[in-house]
């Protein structure tokens, strides 16, 4: 299984008080653990199941994903510009996996 | 794991991880309503009753030919405030094998208490969200999505 790839489209800027969008997507099977091979056996789940959003190490957002979100998470969420910093945003995966990306944030 | 809020005791993790209606029902046994299952389930998984309301907007095609990657968006009208804000927005799709789709944390710093995802589904079905707000109160919204592609197999 190839590693997954966290990818993030946020702004580097923002004005004080202006709430902006973040999208952020991570490439993963999301293998529910429903599906069975080709010899019969059951495949055994393996997703991503919990996700969140830290800035400057405060959880802004968070998800705790189940086998019913669909492969290649993509989640689509808002923040409010506080302060200047960092955004931060993890993935964990069932086994114990974490992946993370981070980004800076301008605030004006 | 990480999130943000109040986090639920395990007791409603592990109902909302059993498999499906039975398991719910017999793990907090709860009159069950005839007339509309689907409140009964909610009533079930969250221990009150949520009120149907507009606040909750669930935004989702009511046709979609694949179940695979079913675009999901809710929003709740919500100052977002210390005072006054969204804890935790609930999807459930009641007729997929495994009911619960996922957990949403906000906290006043979201600003809006938006999302978009994509989802799996097995059937056509009604998919569920409840919103549980800073002062307790559950709000619910549902909506009807016919999928022609069996998404969990």
């Amino acid at each position: 299984m190839t590693t997954p790839e966290p990818r993030v489209r946020a702004p580097s800027t923002a004005a004080k008080g202006e709430t902006f969008e973040i999208k952020t997507l991570i490439t993963h099977q999301m293998e529910t653990g429903l599906r069975f091979d080709s010899a019969g056996k059951p495949i055994p789940r393996k997703i991503i199941h919990a996700f969140s959003c830290r800035y400057n190490g405060q959880t802004v957002f968070s998800v705790e994903l189940h086998e019913a979100i669909a492969a290649n998470p993509y989640m689509e969420f808002y923040a409010r510009a506080d302060e200047s910093g960092t955004l931060e945003f993890t993935w964990q995966e069932d086994g114990g996996a974490v992946y993370t990306t981070q980004q800076t944030l301008t605030v004006t | 794991m990480a999130t943000a809020g109040r986090q639920r005791g395990v007791t409603r993790r592990a109902l909302l991880s059993a498999a499906g209606l039975a398991t719910a029902a017999l793990a907090m046994p709860m009159p069950v309503r005839a007339d509309d299952p689907e409140l009964a389930l909610v009533e079930q998984l969250f221990g009150s009753t949520p009120v149907p309301s507009e606040r909750l907007r669930l935004e989702m095609p009511p046709l979609f030919p694949n179940g695979y990657t079913v675009p999901l968006a809710f929003e709740v009208d919500s100052p977002m405030t210390a005072a006054d804000h969204v804890r935790s927005v609930h999807v459930v799709a009641p007729h997929n094998p495994l009911i619960h789709v996922a957990s949403f944390h906000f906290t006043p710093a979201s600003g809006r208490a938006r999302v978009s995802t994509r989802v799996r589904l097995a059937k056509p079905q009604n998919v569920i969200a409840v919103a549980e707000m800073s002062d307790g109160s559950l709000l619910m919204a549902k909506t009807w999505v016919v999928v022609e592609i069996n998404g969990c197999g």
